[in-house]
């Protein structure tokens, strides 16, 4: 366990940055979002979560496979290698750490997402316990516990006092505490007794604590033929995208070309199981109504996934599906309803 | 807002009990005390669940388009800029006013999941609904200052050219392509979006500047004339884009051209964009700008 004074992260910082692309959340605007290390750039690492999840990093919303060019006659392809240098993320709040895992399972499992790999073999996490977790937040649910270290993180942070304590959890953790060792100190995790005590009890405290998706009993065909209940919440929903887009265990994507006559590219983006095209094939639409959609996104998450997957959900209880959505329609209500006997 | 709340459940109960209505569009509360959300209610036993209080924000009356193809007559609650959108929509045609019973709601502005006014209602110049069957409760007089409407646009005019294409490229690098802005807009009502129709390409689905602002600005021009400043599209943008800015300075525009112009103050006037009258400021006369 390492320890540096919170006034001297900024050096901290400007040190990592010499040897990797660097991240953090930062002030733009009215949005606190990750954003390339720079020293004037306003950092928040006070923000509990950043407006958009941190799965642009691992997975990009849009993103070119493969240029094209037709050259008289012949076809010129030219495969998009992905950026090699690695990068860290600073202040990953344990609920986002959750979601790689989540994605690991979809995009790591044969074959490969090749370019998946890339960006997440590229990335060393630093995850930061939550001090202070709020009203809409439920990780708890899931089985994550913001006061500890994050099974996904390579280093993992507390700030307590004028400290902010560093654990490394992986090799890269250590390469990139080792090369910053200067500028650290001797902490030890017994300093930390105390302050994980005072999160868990405000963890315990939280309106959504009981939150428990395991309720969920019933069986998937039973959950898929509940029409009424699948109505009357589709009903609300204006088919907007926003909530699969600020979630970050979303990772439904599209594969499209930029069609340039005789040249173009190839490129993949997310795709939004609440847009109209979603899950259009060459004999047409299988999922025609916003019924079909909003069910099928919220049994994802709390069904199809965790069937496939040895019973983990792919929801991380971040709660910014409650923050985004325009009318109030959430997973939290789902979880609730359907966990009714 | 307790006392509106008992009065607008006795008022769905009767409706619903004697036919009057067959479905009430209202809001109930959600799962968070900031939280109240659209509620679609056809049995009279379920009124209980309607509530009016501070946390009503959205805009009932686009469901209208969908429900009232399904019923007879639906009753639904308004307040006063829902209003302006309840008569874009019967303009466009998108539903027919004899098949809906409007309750009109006074609202002294609605409030965020921080507890802080909406920043669209803060300078609200229309608290009670322009059109309705009955009006519950009592007119609020507004204290909306007209001029205080286009004072941020008026910033923006005397930036330099450069100056604006800046800011609007950041406003617009923002955007996580979502479509919250269209879907929840009242003026957004055709039938088959442009974009949504992929078959044709107008639009990928790639997060890029150049995409993100070609989306912006049809947007934008093709709700001219008929938007009507409710600022619901700025509200629900997860990226807080000033849509609202954008869209007021066409307003602005359009005052200016073709004289004052308040879209969703009836139904039936043509919008000045679709409408030609000789003595418009802009005869079209005189040849300008362009090559």
């Amino acid at each position: 366990m390492k320890r540096i004074l919170k006034s001297n992260l900024p050096e901290l910082w400007e040190s990592i940055s010499n040897n990797f692309d660097l991240f953090l959340p930062m002030e733009q605007g009215t949005l606190i979002n990750f954003g390339a290390y720079e020293t004037d750039k306003n950092i928040r690492l006070d923000i509990l979560k950043t407006n958009s999840s941190v799965k642009e990093f691992v997975f990009p919303q849009t993103e070119t496979y493969l240029k094209f060019k037709l050259n008289k006659k012949k076809l010129e392809l030219t495969p998009v290698a992905v950026e090699d240098r690695e990068y860290v993320l600073f202040g990953v709040r344990n609920c986002d750490a959750a979601s790689f895992k989540v994605m690991d399972n979809i995009f790591l499992r044969q074959p490969v997402d090749t370019y998946y790999k890339a960006h997440r073999d590229r990335g060393i996490i630093v995850t930061l316990a939550c001090n202070n977790p709020e009203e809409t937040c439920f990780c708890s649910a899931f089985g994550i516990d913001a006061s500890e270290a994050s099974p996904l993180a390579d280093i993992a942070t507390w700030e307590k006092g004028d400290y902010l304590y560093l654990d490394a959890k992986s090799e890269k953790g250590e390469k990139l505490l080792n090369s910053v060792a200067i500028l650290l100190e001797d902490g030890e995790s017994s300093e930390l007794v105390e302050l994980k005590r005072e999160i868990k009890i405000k963890l315990e405290n939280l309106s959504l604590r009981k939150l428990d998706p395991k309720k969920i009993t019933k069986t998937q065909q039973d959950i898929f033929e509940m029409e009424d209940f699948w109505e009357e919440l589709s009903k609300k929903c204006l088919a907007c995208g926003s909530c699969t887009f600020v979630c970050p265990t979303c990772h439904c994507y599209d594969v499209k070309d930029y069609d340039g006559g005789n040249s173009g590219e190839r490129y993949r983006c997310w795709d939004s199981c609440m847009i109209s095209d979603f899950t259009r094939m060459a004999h047409g639409n299988p999922r025609t109504s916003q019924l079909q959609r909003v069910r099928q996104r919220f049994m994802h998450k709390l069904v199809y996934y965790p069937k496939n997957h040895d019973g983990l959900y792919s929801c991380v209880g971040c709660g910014r599906c409650i923050e985004k959505c325009p009318v109030g329609l959430n997973i939290v209500r789902v979880i609730k309803r359907l966990g009714e006997e | 807002m307790e006392i509106m709340t008992e009065k607008i459940r006795e008022i769905a109960k009767e409706a619903l009990l004697n036919n009057k209505v067959q479905m009430v569009i209202g809001w109930e509360k959600g799962d968070f005390s900031f939280e109240s959300t659209p509620v679609f209610i056809t049995e009279a036993d379920k009124v209980d669940s309607l509530v009016f209080d501070n946390y009503c924000v959205n805009n009932l009356s686009k469901y209208l388009i969908e429900e009232s193809k399904k019923y007879e007559k639906i009753g639904i609650f308004l307040k006063g800029c829902d209003s302006l959108g309840f008569n874009q929509l019967l303009r466009d045609n998108r539903i027919e006013r004899d098949k809906i019973y409007v309750w009109g709601l006074p609202c002294s502005g609605m409030l965020d999941s921080k507890n802080k006014k909406y920043s669209k209602c803060e300078n609200c110049l229309h608290p009670n609904p322009v059109v309705y069957d009955e009006l519950i409760g009592d007119e609020i007089v507004s204290s909306g200052d007209p001029e205080e409407r286009f004072r941020e646009v008026k910033i923006l005019e005397n930036m330099s050219a450069d100056e604006r294409y800046e800011f609007w490229s950041n406003e617009f690098s923002r955007c996580i392509r979502c479509n919250a802005c269209r879907n929840i807009c009242p003026a957004c009502s055709c039938v088959k979006c442009v974009f949504d129709n992929d078959d044709i390409n107008v639009l990928g689905k790639a997060n890029l500047e150049t995409e993100n602002g070609f989306f912006h600005l049809t947007r934008a021009y093709h709700v001219a004339g008929n938007c009507v400043d409710c600022g619901e599209c700025a509200r629900v943008c997860p990226a807080h884009i000033r849509l609202d800015l954008l869209n007021r300075k066409i307003i602005k525009d359009l005052n200016e051209t073709y004289g004052e112009w308040e879209a969703g103050m009836d139904s039936t006037t043509p919008s000045p964009l679709v409408s030609y009258t000789l003595e418009d400021k802009d005869n079209f006369a005189v040849k300008k700008g362009g090559k």
